[in-house]
């Protein structure tokens, strides 16, 4: 009888039920959308904050001052050490590899140009096509880590096309100094060689790089003789943001951990664990944060995290109170219903239980749906500001259903007591 | 002169006859009681006489006119006019007071008036009871407030729906005495009811069976007070 | 009474005697307000407030000399900061590079304003203290590996150029300060090759003053806002060319369009999703007094009658509702301004109406349809029970 009264109310009020399935569907698609997003947001901001270029770079060990700002330390005084070119796929294999979105590596060297001032040319990828020892490929580059270079002529120079082919990037400054525009053949010269470059294009960096000259890394290691070898590599990593513990690492070494925090420290992507990773694969290396980067990207972070936290929280509060209300609504219109079968003597306790299953069965249905329609809106967020898709997480299928059950038990509790406390004769004849 | 006429009017559901072929004629300042088992049709005779429902054919002629072909819109207006309704259930609006709810009727009719609406609820017995909200009051005195309400803008006819088949004896009492009142007063009273003692009471009877009028008689024992 | 008064106290009777349905419904409103100013208010406030966060990466612009023949100094730097709007300057730091001899060996040194530094590139690690007396300084990391020093540690910092006096030992006396080492600043970039001390002390050390090589300013504006400087500020003061540090404005600016668009999004997701549930509670709580439109119709209300009277009801719920929920919206916004960008924000007058206008619009229609649902049944049907 329980079950046929169940399903009586269900036929005889169907748009109803309906109603109320709507809403808390739309409830839980809310609730379901919004931790979706927020579970993954700080992911994808950290994508987006590669535009900032990479956050560690790796140095060789012995090499103890790198060319400044204003030239002051000749190309000569560092010619002590250098990293390996073919450990570079070893940056994948290390434990965060993972998070490794992109990496490039540098060789530089002094050249002189036909009007006889002399200029840094710095030999990197552009957009290099690489396959890893794992099998994956990978599409890295300065057209990564230089997301802020315009063309101001010409255009990016092509790796994949122009491989054979000797050609350059020349800085904006320089190319005024110096009267070069793209197209032209530029001839440098170094202590090792000397080359006709084709100049590719032209662009503005805003900064000391509008000073130089970008070529092919062979084409560099072939102009100073460094075959197979790199003074820098530059990595753009997802990190964690920091903590106490990243930072205590930072500071006194990782041999200060111990153990237990050692490997929670070596298992979380802090930028001091993947830079120890990496410094464990690359022969000779120092692997050190940007501290530019590193750090405005994990404060960047928490704030969009913690903004994110705040929004999801009002929103589920707003969803929450949608549902109880609702709930509530539709119970306390069904004084006529409660007084009738309490005059029929049903105990209060079978008419919460009623009630109640009603709600729960609509409640549960308006949650499988919910749950798949936020699913899809958080896609259409993934999509339309990040261009990707948000990762599903499995931790929200027991919030939102906790939410839900939660929230229709409060929403219908409330008023289910009230009307137990009517008198049914006052109910029948019409209050 | 006759206040409603009722010429041929049939009301069919699908293959139900619901009314067949009926007519009768009511005169100013009657009182009318319509008896009838359940399903006997007086509940659409009810309706199409209170303007909620039209017939599917005949003519029914209020007041000089014929409303059988009037638009909803029309109907409305007439209904608000012309007749007052009463109900089984009293049908009051529950956030309102007795004398807000005679008001209400007021105000949809013209103007609302506190003064008058207090004397109605004076006439019923309910003056004491004027601020009281409905779910303050027992269910004769809601129905004495629906009375009020009824009689309010003064209708044509006054017309109720099993008024006392929510009430017990002396509610019942008190509202036929009302009803003997009223007709004293010269207002015309259409009762449906399948009570016989209410039916008797009035002053011609008539009973519907299968959507017919079977019988339609004066009552030997009405008596003018 | 007239009848437009009755209409109120119709009305306002409704929302005052069935309190518990209809705070139901208010409180649906004003959560629906809420959300609405809330979230429109932090839309609005991200960008400024997230600018803020960014300027954790450090100078967007810097000021150098115009031409070759000119210098920076003091006055035109501060002329030309000068046109920068106030509260949007974060910090600037002058610098002035120097080469002296520390061991013998030829070290680059930088002469600042410490504060302005501190305050330009708040992502600047110190170990061990910033410098705050004079002859002390901060050594790069790289600077301080090879010069072997560390926090406490003194080194003799010595100024040689062509006009040193020469002794009659033959030997020449350079200018030399004794400098204490406060900290090690370690950044990851080219930073970590100089040694950091005031202003005051290289200007004490070379003998000249008033130079100045390069301002970096930290400024919290919009990328076309700062365009426009490094065109308004040379013509007003023109020894100062402003050019802007495109690693960081672009990248900035990127970033920040896709927040803003995210917080955008997200908010009308979550609006769109809230007026519905506002709109299916509305209904539910009409759709209750179905039996109540019927009997007014029965005594002989017009249909236009009665939607007038629900729209008045719903005018008032959803102005009053709107109303709760501008505020509560504005504590909400306050509190996440507070806890996330530790800053306050200002009232944003204008979502007064709007929020109230669009409870009121929301609630309107959500009555609206049920409504007009329940005239459209004949009255009979809705009085007989069910």
């Amino acid at each position: 009888m329980f079950f046929r009264m169940i399903r009586g109310a269900f036929a005889r009020q169907k748009m109803k039920m309906l109603m109320i399935a709507l809403t808390i569907a739309l409830g839980a698609s809310l609730a379901t959308a919004m931790l979706n997003v927020m579970m993954d947001v700080g992911d994808k901001v950290n994508q987006e904050l590669k535009a900032y270029g990479a956050n560690i770079t790796v140095v060789p060990k012995s090499r103890s001052v790198l060319d400044d700002l204003y030239e002051m330390e000749g190309s000569e005084t560092d010619q002590g050490s250098y990293l390996r070119e073919d450990e570079l796929g070893k940056i994948k294999t290390i434990f965060w590899a993972f998070n490794i979105v992109d990496f490039t590596p540098f060789i530089d060297t002094q050249v002189s140009l036909p009007s006889g001032s002399e200029a840094k040319i710095v030999g990197t990828w552009f957009n290099h096509h690489m396959e890893l020892p794992t099998g994956e490929t990978l599409d890295t580059g300065i057209q990564n880590l230089r997301s802020w270079w315009t063309i101001t002529s010409g255009e990016w120079l092509d790796e994949t096309a122009q491989k054979s082919a000797d050609v350059c990037m020349v800085g904006e400054v320089l190319a005024q100094n110096e009267g070069i525009s793209a197209g032209d053949s530029i001839h440098v010269k170094t202590a090792a060689g000397e080359k006709d470059l084709t100049v590719a294009g032209i662009y503005n960096a805003g900064g000391d790089e509008d000073n130089q000259i970008f070529a092919p890394l062979d084409t560099v290691q072939a102009l100073s003789g460094t075959d197979g070898k790199l003074t820098s590599i530059e990595v753009s990593a997802l990190t964690t943001p920091d903590n106490d513990l990243a930072r205590k690492a930072a500071k006194e070494g990782p041999e200060s951990l111990s153990i237990s925090q050692y490997e929670t420290w070596y298992c979380t992507a802090y930028v001091s664990s993947i830079c120890f990773q990496i410094q464990e694969v690359i022969t000779d290396s120092v692997a050190n944060p940007v501290r530019q980067v590193a750090d405005s990207e994990g404060a960047i972070m928490e704030k969009t995290e913690l903004l994110m936290v705040l929004i999801t929280l009002l929103s589920l509060l707003g969803s929450a109170l949608g549902i109880t209300n609702l709930v509530t609504a539709s119970v306390m219109e069904r004084s006529q219903e409660i007084g009738l079968l309490k005059a029929v003597g049903a105990t209060d306790g079978r008419i919460s239980a009623l009630i109640l299953s009603e709600v729960m069965i609509t409640g549960v249905i308006g949650a499988v749906i919910g749950y798949f329609a936020g699913f899809g809106f958080a896609q259409i967020i993934g999509q339309t500001v990040f261009g990707s898709s948000i990762d599903m997480k499995p931790m929200v299928i027991p919030i939102v259903i906790a939410l839900v059950l939660a929230v229709t038990l409060l929403g219908s509790i409330p008023a289910i007591r009230m009307l137990l406390r009517l008198r049914p004769t006052e109910v029948l004849h019409g209050r | 002169m006759s206040v409603l006429e009722i010429k041929n009017v049939s009301k069919i559901y699908g293959d139900l006859h619901a009314l067949d072929n009926v007519s009768l004629s009511v005169e100013e300042g009657e009182w009318v009681a319509i008896m009838g088992p359940s399903g006997s049709g007086k509940s659409t005779l009810m309706n199409i006489i209170g303007c909620m429902d039209k017939a599917t054919s005949g003519q029914v002629i209020l007041d000089g006119r014929d409303i059988a072909k009037e638009s909803q819109k029309k109907l409305t207006a007439i209904r608000r006019d012309k007749i007052g309704l009463i109900f089984q259930q009293f049908h009051l609006v529950n956030y309102l007071t007795a004398v807000e709810n005679v008001m209400v009727s007021q105000y949809y009719h013209s103007i609302p008036d506190e003064k008058e609406a207090l004397e109605a609820l004076d006439r019923v017995g309910l003056r004491e009871r004027a601020h009281h909200l409905p779910s303050q009051l027992s269910g004769g005195e809601q129905q004495r407030v629906c009375i009020a309400r009824a009689l309010i803008n003064y209708p044509q006819i006054v017309l109720a729906d099993e008024p006392t088949g929510n009430l017990d004896e002396a509610n019942e009492n008190i509202v036929l005495d009302i009803f003997k009142q009223l007709h004293k007063e010269g207002t015309t009273l259409i009762v449906v009811t399948h009570d016989p003692e209410v039916g008797e009471v009035a002053q011609r009877t008539i009973t519907l069976e299968y959507g017919k009028i079977v019988r339609d008689v004066k009552n030997a024992t009405f008596q003018e007070t | 009474m007239s009848k437009r008064s009755f209409f109120f106290k119709m009305i306002t009777s409704s929302l005052i005697r069935r309190r518990s349905r209809m705070l139901v419904a208010l409180l649906a409103i004003a959560v629906g307000g809420t959300i609405l100013s809330g979230l429109v208010t932090i839309y609005y406030d991200v960008p400024r407030q997230m600018g803020n966060e960014f300027r954790n990466y450090g100078a967007n612009m810097i000021f150098l000399a115009s031409s070759n023949d000119v210098q920076l100094n003091a006055e035109n730097v501060e002329e030309a900061k000068s046109h920068i709007k106030a509260g949007q300057l974060i910090g600037a730091a002058p610098f002035r590079y120097e080469m002296v001899q520390i061991h013998e060996q030829p070290i680059a040194v930088a002469g600042t304003d410490i504060e302005g530094a501190k305050a330009t590139s708040p992502y600047w690690l110190v170990d061990g203290e910033w410098p705050a007396a004079p002859n002390e300084a901060l050594v790069g990391k790289k600077e301080a590996a090879h010069l072997n020093l560390k926090a406490g540690d003194t080194f003799n910092m010595v100024y040689s150029t062509e006009n040193d006096e020469v002794l009659e030992s033959g030997e020449t006396v350079a200018p030399t300060a004794k400098m204490t080492v406060t900290g090690i600043l370690e950044t990851g970039g080219s930073e970590e090759e100089y040694i950091y001390i005031s202003t005051d002390d290289l200007e004490a050390l070379t003998g000249s003053a008033g130079r100045i090589d390069v301002v970096e300013l930290s400024v919290s504006a919009e990328r076309d806002e700062l365009e426009a400087y490094t065109q308004s500020i040379p013509a007003a003061v023109p020894e100062v060319t402003p050019r802007l540090v495109k690693r960081v404005t672009e990248s900035e600016s990127q970033v920040l369009t896709k927040l803003q668009a995210l917080v955008l999004l997200v908010t009308s997701v979550v609006l769109v999703l809230t007026m519905i549930c506002v709109a299916t509670t509305m209904t539910a709580v009409v759709t209750e007094r179905r039996k109540e439109i019927g009997l007014r119709k029965a005594l002989g209300a017009t249909d236009r009658e009665i939607v007038g009277e629900f729209m008045g009801e719903g005018l008032l719920l959803g102005g009053f509702g709107g109303l709760i929920g501008v505020f509560l919206g504005f504590a909400f916004a306050q509190y996440v301004s507070r806890n996330v960008f530790s800053n306050s924000i200002t009232f944003q007058f204008w979502l007064l109406p709007v929020t109230v206008i669009v409870s009121i619009l929301v609630t309107g229609l959500a009555c609206l349809l049920p409504v007009r649902n329940a005239t459209e049944v004949d009255p009979a049907v809705v009085l007989k029970g069910e």
